[in-house]
């Protein structure tokens, strides 16, 4: 431990390792409640499942799509999903920064599936530590976090054995926003719910305008967005094919032919959500910092009156 | 699957996949509430008591419903692989940039449109040779020409220009366009669609071209049935087209068709659509003409020029039939070709005399929707009503056959009416005698007369040009249209090829042996020669040549003789079996006297310097000649008598 970071208390190292991550491109990090993560995660998907010595879990969002992508057609705006790639990077950044500066172990945490487990569940729920961080909070889209400054993000995050204060989660969720919630006390349905392409999101505002109750078909949203699981179906459709022709439609159907790009050259793009209940969502697109430009004229502003 | 084991290691059976799978999907993140926001408020006894709403990991599943982890992983894969819908993906091609997806105005893709299999198989006919197909395109002669895209170029730049006129009933670019998009909002109405054949048996009036335009809108295909058709022809064509619907009159001048078509065991045919008096279990044509949900409202489908449009049959009517299939890459290329060379404007009224039903008379009607001119009807041809609408329309273009003249010279029509509006006639469908197409121009001086020769399976394959001056077009059909090729092969048969060219007839193999040549080359069956200049006369009918004892002639020109004749009007020979010679030539006349035999015939052809060995050896009178629609002569039809017994 060098002689600058023996001198840190937990509070200080916590916002080091915090600032580090903004600086370096995050717009919100905040430290997850261990003791919470490891109630709430199922086992084998616990931090201390991956790391037994953990102490802290940091969570780090980076911002979602810029407002040009989302005017591009649903099958341009799945390349863009390799934004998450960014706040991988800051998150391993951080994890050195970790060792280097107070000579603990830190791991970035893998963001893998859980291949054992199916396609469905994360080795870890990266979601799970940016909410119980305080840096996002469960949408009616599934489980889509939002943020009330910044919209929709995405998230990495950090375990390590160094113990640091935690946070808490936000105290109020963003989601509904009021014109959602105007919007389905008049046709009884929020826009992500209208929007989704395959109708995989439903549920129920209370009078308080508040989430009740959310349901979500993951399996069909994964339809649109989990292309991996679509190859061997295609392949056992096409093996399941009366004839020739059959076998060949199902191989080599033009719409097919985009996942098989998808999983070759072009792949990376699309294995996230489909977007289009973000594409609809006010405050994935409208939060006051959701826009890439706004923001930085925010950053600028705050620049000048330091 | 789950760590490599197979299912006899893990312990699971089909049944238990059965028994458990819909449970342990449920159970699974596949299938997520969320009540309230227990995760936020860190309101952990309401997430224990929610885990299994929430989505359950396998273990956690597994304790739940006492199976062991891996028989619970295995069995959410299964249950992940059989439920997984890769279709489901293809709804997000179609979004995005502005496009929102809603589900009352999305159909999943196993639902949407598919051809029928008789619409498939028409398609197929539509094989064009790869190299020609991409000449055509690289040549411009295969464009993106539809007839509704010319039609709503019209009713868009020029829509109170004339489109039709039928005595005093003039409608308007527009007024088509409106009747044509509600027409074929009302056939789709009926269930009918892309791919379907609709016949239609109508004279040349206004409700045949809406029809054919409406037909043409939808995607569909027309067939063409002729006025003088009847039960027997009915049954053929519109079973060997699978006819999905008929347009016809109720009453075709004491022939009730409607009433017909529907006394008929045709399974394929779904609607019998009538103009005229009602008749039961048929469908009302203003009815549908009327339709409120006009095909641009109800967004149907625009048509592509591929897409085969038109089936038309040349010749077996009753047996073995030739259907003709054409696409617009075929019909609409060579008619926007064509609309320069006979230089024909929007300016133009033109008449044809042929019915619709033949493809002479709608190549007429393409090139007048191409140029935008004027569509002048003439419901039934008869000599004065041709002159009549001619002079009353002030026609400026004439299409029409040589008989169709010659009637009308012969009834002294030219110098009873006003003919001085035409600038151009097209005469074609057989061959034109030279001294008519002479007498004609001498008529109409200010008209250029010009001779197109053209199939079913071509459209306008050659034509003199309207510069070209009467003599070449009273001895020659000219040279080949743009984007056609023709030859002459060493049997004297012109041969054509092009991108006016039908691929292949429907559904009839061996007339599609017999119709090309092994380089793809059409066998006409006419006999041709070529001058020095290029231009193709047209002499006869390959399978007219009489062959005397290897002696070989084509008869056309005893035939010609034989008209000049002052006691004979029309006059055909064709061969009769011989079992000595093979054959030897019969000549079937229509005369004004009676007791005309064949002795005076000969003597006659003698004097006009014919060869003994090419005089017909048997004289046959008749009352009249069997006729197509554009007056040529069927020879087929000419039945040689039993000889009386000697
Ligand atoms: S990502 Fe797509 S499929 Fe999934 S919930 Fe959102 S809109 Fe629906
Ligand atoms: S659109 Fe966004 S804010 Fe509105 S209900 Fe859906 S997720 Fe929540």
């Amino acid at each position: 431990m060098d002689k600058d970071a023996a001198k840190d208390s937990a509070e200080d190292a916590k916002k080091t390792i915090l600032d580090y991550c903004l600086r370096k491109g995050a717009l919100a990090a905040g430290v997850a409640d261990l003791d919470a993560l490891e109630r709430i995660a199922p086992p084998g998907h616990r931090p201390s499942d991956l790391m037994p010595k953990v102490k802290s879990v940091i969570s780090l969002g980076v911002g979602g799509q810029t407002q040009g992508a989302w005017s591009v057609p649903a099958k341009a705006m799945g390349y863009f999903g390799s934004t998450e790639t960014r706040a991988y990077t800051i998150a391993y950044g951080a994890a050195f920064l970790i060792e280097g500066r107070y000579q603990t172990p830190a791991i970035y945490c893998p963001p893998d599936m859980d291949n054992e487990k199916g396609p469905r569940v994360p080795l870890q729920s990266l979601k799970l530590h940016a909410e119980v961080a305080g840096i996002g909070a469960r949408s009616l889209a599934g489980d889509i976090l939002l943020h009330p400054e910044f919209g929709y993000m995405y998230f990495a995050s950090i375990f390590t054995e160094l113990e640091l204060p935690p946070d808490q989660p936000m105290e109020t969720n963003p989601c509904p926003a009021p014109s959602c919630v105007s919007m389905y006390r008049q046709i009884g349905r929020t826009p992500c719910q209208k929007f989704c392409p395959v109708q995989c999101l439903s549920g129920s505002i209370d009078e308080d305008g508040k989430q009740a109750e959310m349901h979500y078909d993951m399996a069909a949203c994964a339809e649109m967005s989990q292309q991996y699981e679509a190859v061997p179906a295609m392949l056992a459709e096409a093996m399941a094919a009366e004839d020739a022709q059959g076998r060949e439609d199902a191989l080599f159907d033009p719409d097919n032919k985009l996942l098989w790009y998808k999983m070759s050259v072009g792949s990376g793009g699309l294995l996230a959500q489909c977007f289009e209940c973000m594409r609809v969502c006010p405050i994935a697109t409208q939060a006051p910092q959701a826009d890439p430009i706004r923001r930085s004229i925010a950053q600028t502003n705050s620049g000048e009156s330091d | 699957m789950a760590r490599g084991l197979n299912r006899q290691q893990i312990g699971v059976t089909n049944a238990m996949v059965d028994s458990y799978g819909d449970l342990i999907f449920q159970l699974s993140h596949n299938m997520q509430t969320r009540r309230g926001d227990p995760i936020r408020e860190l309101d952990f006894a309401a997430i224990e008591a929610s885990r299994a709403e929430l989505g359950m990991s396998d273990g956690q599943i597994a304790a739940r419903v006492g199976l062991s982890e891996p028989q619970v992983m295995y069995i959410r894969n299964m249950m992940e692989r059989r439920n997984f819908n890769t279709r489901h993906f293809q709804r997000l091609l179609e979004l995005g940039g502005g496009k929102r997806f809603r589900e009352e105005r999305f159909t999943n893709h196993a639902d949407r449109f598919e051809y029928h299999e008789d619409a498939i198989a028409l398609r197929e006919a539509m094989t064009f040779a790869p190299d020609r197909a991409r000449h055509y395109a690289e040549q411009g002669w295969w464009a993106d020409d539809t007839m509704s895209g010319w039609l709503a170029g019209h009713v868009s730049e020029r829509p109170d220009a004339p489109a039709i006129i039928q005595g005093d009933l003039v409608i308007n670019y527009a007024d088509l366009g409106d009747r044509v998009d509600r027409l074929a909002g009302g056939l789709h109405g009926l269930g009918l669609g892309q791919g379907d054949v609709i016949a239609v048996q109508l004279p040349n009036i206004v409700e045949y071209l809406v029809s054919y335009l409406a037909i043409a809108r939808l995607g569909a295909v027309m067939t063409t049935l002729y006025m003088p058709h009847r039960a027997r022809e009915f049954e053929t064509l519109l079973g060997h087209s699978r006819a999905r619907a008929l347009i016809c009159l109720s009453d075709a001048g004491g022939f009730p068709a409607a009433e017909t078509a529907l006394g008929l065991e045709l399974p394929k045919l779904q609607s019998v659509i009538a103009i005229g008096a009602p008749i039961s279990g048929a469908v009302a044509f203003e009815e549908l003409a009327g339709a409120s949900a006009s095909a641009d409202k109800l967004k149907l489908p625009l048509p592509v020029a591929a897409d085969p449009f038109l089936l038309l049959y040349t010749s077996g009517t009753t047996a073995s039939p030739k259907a003709v299939p054409h696409n617009s890459h075929t019909m609409l290329g060579n008619a926007r070709l064509g609309a320069g060379e006979h230089q024909l404007t929007a300016n133009d009224v033109i008449v044809s005399a042929p019915p619709f039903g033949h493809l002479f008379a709608l190549y007429s009607f393409h090139l007048a929707l191409y140029t935008g001119a004027a569509n002048l009807l003439l419901a039934n041809f008869t000599p004065p009503d041709l002159a009549a609408t001619v002079e009353t329309g002030k026609a400026t273009a004439l299409f029409t056959a040589p008989a169709h003249m010659a009637a009308c010279l012969g009834m002294g029509l030219f110098d009873k009416h006003d003919w001085s509006s035409l600038t151009l006639a097209i005469l074609s469908g057989s061959a034109v005698p030279a001294d008519m197409a002479h007498a004609v121009a001498a008529k109409i001086p200010n008209c250029a007369i010009t001779q197109l020769w053209g199939m079913t399976e071509t459209q306008g394959g050659l034509y003199s040009r309207p510069g070209d001056g009467i003599d070449i077009a009273a001895g020659s059909a000219g040279h080949p249209a743009p984007g056609a090729e023709a030859r002459i092969s060493d049997e004297g048969e012109l041969q054509v090829r092009g991108s006016m060219l039908f691929p292949s007839y429907f559904d009839n193999p061996g007339a599609n042996d017999a119709a090309f040549t092994n380089d793809g080359w059409f066998r006409s069956g006419d006999l041709a020669a070529e001058d020095d200049a290029g231009n193709i006369a047209i002499t006869g009918r390959i399978k007219d040549i009489i062959n005397r004892g290897g002696v070989k002639y084509n008869p056309r020109e005893i035939e010609d003789l034989l008209d000049g004749h002052p006691e004979i009007v029309q006059s055909a020979i064709v061969p009769m079996p011989d079992d000595v010679l093979g054959e030897r030539a019969c000549c079937f006349a229509v005369a004004t006297d009676k007791n005309l035999d064949l002795n005076r015939v000969c003597a006659y052809l003698l004097e006009k310097g014919i060869a003994k060995t090419k005089l017909p050896e048997r004289l046959v009178l008749v009352d009249e000649m069997p006729m197509t629609p554009t007056r040529k002569i069927i020879k087929g039809r000419l039945i040689l008598p039993e000889l009386p017994q000697t």
